[in-house]
């Protein structure tokens, strides 16, 4: 997942000056709650990114995706801390596509570790004119001249000004170019304080606006009937029913389906139920599950010989395809007018959007503008565009604005899939039970030509350790999932390195503990086993499990409890421990914990997708099941404190739960997990 | 298209729509009232939950021309400004992340609470059991029904 951060310095401060560009966001119900200034007066943006109004309102500009990751929240947070201004008076507004937001995409956990020093750079250059400006209405030392709260403060003079008071004078400074100084973190007030998002308010009365939740005049509504095989083609269509139905605008061949156009969402989904097609099978119609995992398990070669006096342990695990599934399906509201087009979209990628769009329209990207949304979810989904190249398409094609929503078969049956993936595993065991050998075969199914597995570091010192990173082409589309292939390869790696603990007679914890070589790793296990109570009597029939984690800057440990009963798993407690270097928001690292524990407990025991005759089986929430408030067990997340460099958060918490799981359950039964998601019953 | 009469958020509302219109896309698409999300159109996940009567209901799993008398409370209607117990709460407890089911999670709780002012973790449990947060705010969803409930922190 690329994320350039294009934003330099220079670029931010070359859009200063009393004028400032609009930062309106579009004809749509805005999603911020900043205000027009009441107060006349003006308006202090010494950069695209911030700006503070006669009446003291600071608004900040969001240029990362928030899909309840919390950006909104902690990039605002950086920009206020630097400012000096009272939290409260802060206001947040997301950016468009101009250029002077820098490029924009939000994946790899890499908001914080991209934008944290910018933003806050952002911040102290506001600061830093505000204190000439009223050093020089003072005439005074702008060295002594300190901010608190939205103010400047002359201590030795005991005279204050508002930043409110100060717009003018402030906008009339010079844009400083060196000098800036950037906080020490022991004087922080507002980052590393656990802060509430944003948008709750807007979120709590409805008043949020996502991506369906957009209209704008002259919209149209539209559903596509999609191919129910990858690679099936429509053979003969039958329209006449659907025309019939009520508020049915019209129905157009569109790309490889059938596009309905409606005056609202129930006549499109309606249309489309009315549609006769016929579809011809295409050349998937034989791929299963099944056939892939053949396809991926034929790739396999030989492991390595290992030494005949060593004691060897092998085993196979097997993922699943996964959907992200997002709360809100995909969708967009495209406007093409003439070589012009406004798009409003959850979209990860805004300027990935804009780029597709002006593909699909055979026009220069400046002419496509993007309005981004609240994102109902992300995962990794809403890094593809396709879903905005088919709302654009199908605008051009009827001259209407455009609103095109998947339902959620589509977005279920459509998805770019968390590849399935074999891994094969060989290791030998020294006298001691100390590894020696490490071989593991990682094998991807992948719908990406040339998408291979990326070198994914052992976090374990063992002295001769080998991956093979292969796999075969399938006709599923495939994409970045939640930790991408983190999510398969260290699932693999953790079960994996309780099965040689458990063969080397030792403890999965202190066996771990012993070959970690990073510190901070090695912190967080101990951190949660102690938290756990790791090695203290469990009730009759419970078992622990633990597994950990590096990556995208920070590290994670996760211990799970739980018992297996008539054949069900039932999950007592999950214990985290993570060290993300410093929490800008530590609420904020806390539920994106909590978040990836649940992720991490459906994709363990419910959650797969499934392929027959070419095409996905499951259709909805009922096949693809998913953790609910009732199942989850106790969940404890601890962080470790720090003022180290800030790490992402966004996927770091994933990738030990499943492993957790399966470690726990094998604890519980005496039995073996090979297969993802775990069933009882399939246990060997 | 036949006209339906509606009482909505205490508003008698004439929508011009076919018998068989789920309530969600009439709320959301003919009177703009978009707080009722769609998730499903199945009745799996409860994000387009509203109350019929007081009683929770899945806005996707009532037509139009089913409603008749009963009125619709959503989101919109649970406040003018978000200060129901449970809004504040939810604020409070920083219960969302992407955000877009809890405005269903907090119409279930609402009829909870109007059915049990003091629920216990199982009643929770029992009203939950249907709704998804793909997020996995589930934590913070029960501990924010409880807040509201005035029965913790």
């Amino acid at each position: 997942m690329s994320n350039r951060n294009d934003i330099s310095r220079r670029s931010m401060l070359k859009v200063m000056g009393g004028v400032g560009a609009s930062l309106a966001i579009g004809i749509f119900p805005t999603i911020s709650c900043a205000a027009d200034p009441k107060k006349p007066g003006v308006v202090f943006e010494p950069s695209a990114f911030v700006k503070i109004d006669p009446d003291g309102l600071v608004t900040v500009t969001i240029c990362r995706s928030d899909m309840g990751q919390g950006v909104r929240t902690s990039l605002a947070m950086l920009v206020a801390e630097e400012l000096d201004v009272d939290w409260k008076k802060v206001r947040v507004i997301q950016a468009d596509t101009s250029s002077k937001y820098g490029r924009q995409g939000t994946g790899g956990s890499s908001s914080i570790t991209g934008m944290n020093h910018s933003m806050r750079q952002v911040g102290a250059t506001a600061r830093a004119m505000l204190v000439a400006a009223a050093a020089k209405q003072w005439s005074v030392d702008p060295a002594s001249v300190k901010t608190e709260s939205g103010n400047a403060i002359h201590p030795d003079t005991g005279k204050t000004l508002a930043y409110a008071d100060l717009t003018a004078a402030a906008a009339a400074q010079p844009m400083p170019t060196t000098g800036i100084l950037l906080k020490d973190p022991s004087q922080f007030k507002i980052v590393g304080k656990p802060t509430n998002r944003v948008d709750n308010l807007d979120v709590v009365t409805g008043k949020a606006v996502y991506g369906l939740d957009v209209k704008v005049p002259g919209m149209a509504y539209a559903v596509i009937a999609r191919p129910p095989a990858f690679g099936a083609e429509l053979n003969t269509m039958d329209d006449t029913a659907a025309r019939k139905v009520p508020g049915v605008l019209d129905v157009q061949k569109f790309r490889n389906g059938v596009a309905v156009i409606a005056s609202n969402t129930w006549a499109a989904i309606s249309g489309r139920d009315a549609l006769k097609l016929d579809w011809k099978p295409g050349p998937n119609v034989d791929v299963t599950s099944k056939s892939i995992r053949e396809k991926l398990v034929a790739t396999l070669i030989d492991h390595r010989p290992v030494s005949a006096d060593a004691k060897v342990v092998e085993a196979t695990y097997d993922f699943p395809f996964l959907a992200h599934a997002t709360m809100e399906p995909m969708n967009a509201v495209a406007d093409v007018k003439g070589d012009q087009c406004t798009l409003w979209a959850p979209t990860q990628v805004p300027n990935g959007a804009q780029g597709a769009a002006a593909g699909v329209l055979g026009v220069p990207p400046a002419n496509v503008n993007v309005n981004v949304t609240l994102l109902g979810g992300g995962f990794g989904r809403r890094l593809q565009t396709d879903f905005i190249e088919e709302a654009v398409g199908l605008s051009k094609q009827t001259g209407k604005p455009i609103k095109l929503l998947w339902t959620r078969e589509d977005d279920m049956q459509n998805d770019f899939y968390r590849p399935t993936s074999h891994h094969s595993f060989k290791a030998a065991l020294d006298g001691s039970g100390n590894p020696t050998v490490w071989s593991h075969q990682a094998l991807q199914a992948s719908g990406n030509p040339g998408a291979q597995f990326r070198t994914n570091g052992l976090q374990y010192t063992i002295p001769d350790a080998q991956m093979r990173f292969g796999g075969a082409g399938v006709p599923v589309r495939t994409g970045p999932w939640r930790s991408v292939e983190h999510s398969l390869i260290n699932v693999a790696n953790e079960c994996f390195v309780d099965e040689l603990a458990r063969a080397a007679g030792k403890d999965p914890f202190e066996f771990r503990k012993a070959l970690i070589h990073d510190e901070r790793l090695k912190t967080v296990l101990v951190l949660a086993a102690e938290k756990a109570g790791w090695g203290k009597p469990l009730p009759k029939g419970h078992a622990r499990g633990i597994a950990c984690f590096s990556g995208y800057g920070s590290h994670a440990a996760h211990v799970v409890e739980l018992s297996v009963v008539n054949g069900e798993v039932k999950l007592h407690r999950v214990v985290a421990a993570v060290d993300c270097g410093l929490a800008i928001n530590p609420k904020g690292v806390e539920a994106q914990i909590q978040g990836a524990i649940t992720d991490g407990l459906s994709t363990a025991l419910r959650a797969q997708i499934t392929i027959d005759k070419g095409g996905v089986v499951q259709t909805s929430w009922t096949g693809f099941k998913w953790m609910t408030l009732d199942a989850m067990p106790v969940v404890e997340v601890h962080v470790v404190p720090s003022t180290g460099a800030s790490g992402g958060m966004g996927e770091t918490g994933y990738p030990s739960v499943p492993a957790a799981v399966a470690n726990a359950i094998a604890a519980a039964t005496g039995k073996k997990v090979r297969k993802f998601p775990i069933k009882i019953s399939e246990l060997a | 298209m036949p006209l339906y009469k509606i009482k909505v958020n205490g508003v008698q509302r004439s929508i011009d729509a076919v018998a068989d219109m789920p309530l969600l896309w009439a709320l959301r698409d003919l009177m703009d009232l978009t707080g009722s999300k769609y998730g499903c159109g199945i009745g799996a996940c409860g994000a387009c939950t509203v109350l019929l009567d007081g009683a929770e209901t899945q806005s996707c799993q009532i037509t139009v021309g089913e409603i008749g008398h009963k009125s619709v409370t959503t989101i919109e209607g649970l406040s003018k400004d978000g200060s129901h117990p449970l809004q504040k709460a939810w604020v409070e407890q920083d219960v969302p992340q992407c955000g877009y089911c809890q405005t269903g999670q907090i119409m279930a709780a609402a009829a909870l609470l109007k059915r049990k002012p003091h629920p216990t973790d199982a009643d929770i449990d029992e009203t939950f059991a249907h709704h998804i947060c793909r997020c996995g705010t589930y934590q913070r969803i029960r501990e924010a029904v409880k807040v509201a409930a005035g029965g913790s922190k």
